[in-house]
């Protein structure tokens, strides 16, 4: 019985159907079910699901939107019974795009998918200075710092937030991922951040992997 | 002469399809209708958000900078363009509250905005280059081709603070952020005009816009030459229209009505079954082409000719308790010392008409009518709802917004009154052209049950309803409907007739592609609408045109030879609708078709000889155009017969009949009578009332009683005489004409 709604909430969240994940989510609440299994099995697995496919270009940015919103209309109804079954957060994110650097649909992107993997996280928007992107990392206390920049000429500042960082002893704190359309793996191994993604689903994946890894 | 540019005539055009594109939504995605249904939702508040200004300044390359083969001093044109920040805002927002679609939907057009704006762009750019005689040899963009450092020097050369305020970050990005930045490199050659941008020199490999096959387009209308980029796939026709033109296109684009006409000039283009339907093996070779059946394949130079030019009925036939007071036309433009004014407007499927009133007396002081440019959507209103459905609602609501814009402006403008006296609108409309303009969906508008989405009378904000940077802040009334057939036009129009007040039954027929019609009084009114057909507006004859000049209006026979006369006496064109139905009152007279409307065998053939046009083509009345006609005078004369007896009423218990609409304001009875369109039993009680829209909204405005205007529609019922047996049966008798004559 459990098994069965909780495959139709995660099959109608892959197809973005909001209003039935919404209501089976309260159904499968009804029943009983323990809200951390629907969260897990229900919404994050699914939107895996989804990441993945995006990223083997089976399905595109509109059907992962319409995924992603589906997941947050469940997690509504979900998120005060997970916070009564006292359930963490997959980690912590502060995520901003860096400064001088205006763009922020891809950073966008990848909170929602950060969300979807089951992460808390922290949005500053652009334009953001070292020490606001690391002073809210350590107010929260953060698992993963996210910077993203999409100019060759706001790049450089990647690589200022991480000399801050070592400066003030935080660097192992934190697990350091960039992206943004200049930004390649090269880049990233020379400034010293730990990774580097190409898309939202892929971020997920390894923010996923890299907080079970610490 | 000027260094620098504001670019004040800037238009963002942003479509379903490129917005949809951009997002890498495909139409066969299970998810296209839910972003085409949000896109359509959302857009007319994201264009209100679109505030496009754009700059144009002369520079040179400075020192610092390296620009691939250009060294320092290079002389250029800095551009910029933007569309502001607050649709990014929204954007933002939209992401930050959990609606993701929003939020890059609201991007999206955006990027789609922002791109489109360069059409204008180049525009201005060939006007300087010509002042200047300079051509342009490249187009370049940070960071490809040249260092993002260069958007400070255009920042700084071009003051774009103080004159767009446009900031600069310090990593030397433009913000708000939908702004782009472009050099163009001059040259001594004033013929080069290299500036589209180069998709495979960009960097943005995942840009979806990436498109390689772009085309150019040389226009050549009777305005002078223009250049417009389009991409692969849409017709020439949707090009134009995208791109500001007006090319005539009453089938709405279906290639059935053969007026969409271009000639290729340079390029070439497939001759389509359409094509040879219309034109002339001659025409053919010489290049003519139905524009909406040309998708055009390669750049090509393209010449659009002239469209028809109406003449339009603006004057109404205002009937007040003591008074018959005649509003004259145009050249009774007062100067006046009015504090106040109101406006009427009458929002017709083919024209609009506003009117300026003098708010303290109703006299009408001042007159503007234009097309309505939704036209090219399609000429009567079913084709515009299927190209609603067919997800051009926004670009019909913007169409008639920009033209209610337009229309106000002009009236403002030529009386010399200011925005701030406007006191009060009203509107008229057919249901349909209401929907268009609010954006609502028409789906249901045109299937059983035929279900409006508001029938209401509607109050709001002028500004709200138009947008756009206007003066005039006035409250606006939109008149309430009957159905999704019969609209607040007719409403207005009984209003105008003074049928709130009418004891005895009366009747009032409007005489255009729609044919509604009521009968009544002020405690119930029967309405219905005939769907007459185009007959009447000289659609579907074959030598039929609008009310244009030279339109043949008035025939007399005299020994099966054809007397006429033209609109504007202008020299023969065609036959507009009075034409038509004056021409077969003859033709009955004079017994040159029987009863049942078959023409003599010398004409049977070749069609009736009505006048020469001055290239000496013969003007024709076909035994086709002879039963176009009596389809459409038969469902008018059906559709009073059924009127008359589902309300209980004789013929001669009738106490008036009011004819309206542009078509009825030319109308002879008698005529009209003889061919057996009207009852003959009518004959005394006709009265031409022209646009008694617009009357009616003026009689509003002036006595305000919206509750004359709600009991006039809660006391009626509409007949749907499209499933009235009986109907079908009067409609085949009303289709004979009664060959003897006894007046």
């Amino acid at each position: 019985m459990a098994a069965q709604i909780i495959n139709e909430i995660s099959e109608f969240l892959q197809k973005g159907k909001a209003k039935n994940v919404k209501t089976l989510v309260e159904e499968a609440l009804q029943q009983g079910i323990d809200p951390k299994d629907i969260l897990n099995d229900g919404l994050l697995s699914a939107m895996m699901i989804v990441g993945g496919k995006f990223k083997r270009n089976e399905v595109f940015v509109p059907e992962v939107l319409v995924a992603a919103r589906a997941m947050n209309a469940g997690l509504a109804i979900l998120e005060p019974h997970l916070v009564e079954a006292g359930n963490e957060p997959k980690g912590k994110v502060v995520i901003g795009t860096v400064k001088g650097d205006m763009h922020d649909i891809g950073k966008n992107l990848v909170s929602m998918m950060l969300k979807g993997a089951g992460f808390e996280i922290y949005d500053l928007g652009t334009d953001v200075d070292a020490e606001v992107l690391i002073g809210k990392a350590e107010e929260v206390g953060a698992d993963i710092i996210c910077m993203s920049a999409l100019l060759t000429t706001t790049m450089p500042y990647m690589q200022t937030v991480i000399d801050v960082l070592k400066e003030k002893g935080l660097r192992s704190k934190y697990v350091v991922m960039v992206g943004g359309a200049p930004v390649n793996e090269e880049f990233a191994n020379k400034i010293g951040a730990d990774y580097y993604t190409p898309d939202a689903a892929t971020a997920a994946e390894v923010a996923r992997k890299a907080v079970e890894n610490k | 002469m000027k260094k620098t540019y504001v670019l004040d005539k800037l238009t963002a055009r942003v479509t379903l399809e490129l917005v949809l594109h951009g997002l890498d939504c495909a139409e066969d995605s299970p998810v296209y209708e839910e972003f085409a249904e949000e896109f359509h939702r959302i857009y007319p508040k994201a264009e209100k958000m679109i505030r496009p200004v754009g700059m144009l300044g002369f520079g040179e390359l400075p020192e610092q900078i390296p620009a691939e083969e250009f060294p320092a001093g290079t002389k250029v044109l800095y551009g910029v363009l933007s569309i502001g920040e607050e649709l990014s805002s929204a954007s933002t927002k939209a992401f930050a509250e959990g609606d993701y679609v929003q939020g890059m939907l609201y991007n999206a057009i955006a990027d789609a905005a922002l791109f489109s704006l360069e059409q204008d762009m180049a525009r201005y750019l060939r006007e300087i280059c010509e002042e200047h005689h300079v051509g342009i040899r490249k187009r370049l963009e940070a960071p490809q081709d040249i260092p993002m450092e260069i958007q400070k020097e255009v920042w700084e050369c071009l003051n774009l603070k103080n004159s767009l305020d446009i900031d600069i970050t310090c990593g030397y990005m433009l913000y708000p952020v939908k702004t782009s930045c472009l050099v163009f490199v001059l040259d001594a050659e004033e013929e080069m005009f290299e500036v589209q941008h180069d998709c495979s020199r960009c960097q943005r490999t995942d840009c979806r816009h990436r498109n390689i096959s772009d085309l150019t387009l040389q226009i050549i209308n009777e305005a002078g030459n223009s250049e417009i980029r389009c991409r692969k796939g849409s017709s020439l026709l949707e090009v134009l229209v995208q791109n500001g033109f007006h090319p005539d296109s009453p089938c709405g684009g279906t290639g059935r009505c053969g007026k969409c006409k271009v000639k290729i000039i340079n390029g070439r283009a497939n001759i389509t079954a359409a094509d040879e339907a219309c034109f002339s093996a001659q025409e053919l070779q010489e290049g003519w082409r139905l524009a909406c059946r040309l998708v055009p394949e390669q750049n090509m130079t393209v010449f659009v000719p002239k469209e028809q030019t109406y003449q339009i009925l603006e004057t109404g036939v205002l009937q007040d308790k003591n008074e018959k007071t005649e509003c004259a036309p145009e050249e009774m433009k007062q100067e006046t010392e009015a504090s106040c004014f109101n406006v009427a407007i009458d929002i017709g499927t083919t024209t609009l008409v506003f009117q300026l009133l003098d708010g303290r007396s109703g006299k009408v002081l001042h007159t503007v009518s234009m097309l309505n440019r939704q036209r090219t959507f399609g000429a009567d209103v079913i084709s515009r709802i299927q190209a609603a459905n067919a997800g051009k609602l926004d670009g019909l609501s913007k169409a008639i917004r920009t033209d209610l814009r337009n229309g106000m402006q002009k009236l403002l403008d030529e009386s010399d009154v200011n925005g701030t006296k406007i006191r009060r609108i009203a509107i008229g409309a057919n249901t349909t052209m209401i929907h268009l303009l609010l954006g609502y969906d028409c789906s249901t508008l045109g299937v059983y049950p035929f279900e409006a989405v508001t029938l209401s009378m509607l109050n709001m904000n002028w500004t709200e309803l138009v947008g756009g940077d206007t003066s005039c802040h006035a409250e606006t009334v939109i008149f309430p409907g009957f159905s999704a057939f019969v609209g607040g036009d007719i409403v207005s129009g009984l209003y105008a007739c003074g049928f709130d007040e009418k004891e005895e039954p009366a009747l009032l027929i409007d005489l255009g592609t729609n044919g509604e019609m009521a009968l009544g009084n002020r405690n119930h009114l029967l309405v219905t609408s005939t769907a007459a057909g185009p007959a009447f507006e000289g659609g579907n004859i074959s030598c039929g045109t609008g009310s244009v000049a030279g339109a043949v209006c008035s025939v007399t026979l005299e020994k099966k030879v054809a007397q006429i006369k033209t609109l504007w006496n202008k020299p023969p064109v065609g036959i507009c609708g009075t034409g038509v139905v004056e021409l077969m009152a003859e033709l009955v007279r004079e017994e040159v078709v029987d009863e049942t409307g078959l023409l003599e065998e010398e004409y049977f053939e070749d069609g009736f000889p009505v006048a020469e046009t001055a290239e000496g083509k013969t003007l024709v009345f076909t035994q086709g155009d002879i039963r176009e006609l009596q389809l459409a005078k038969a469902a008018v004369r059906a559709g009073i017969e059924i009127l008359l007896k589902r309300y209980g009423v004789c013929k001669e218990q009738v106490t008036e009949v009011y004819v309206a609409g542009g078509f009825g304001h030319g109308l002879n009875k008698d005529k009209a009578i003889a061919i057996g369109m009207l009852p003959k039993e009518f004959r005394e009680k006709i009265t031409v009332v022209g646009n008694s829209c617009v009357a009616g909204l003026g009689r509003f405005l002036q006595e305000g009683s919206e509750e004359a205007v709600y009991t006039l529609v809660k006391n009626a019922e509409e007949i749907n005489l499209a499933m009235d047996a009986e109907f079908q049966n009067c409609y085949m008798e009303a289709m004979m004409f009664e060959t003897d004559t006894d007046e």
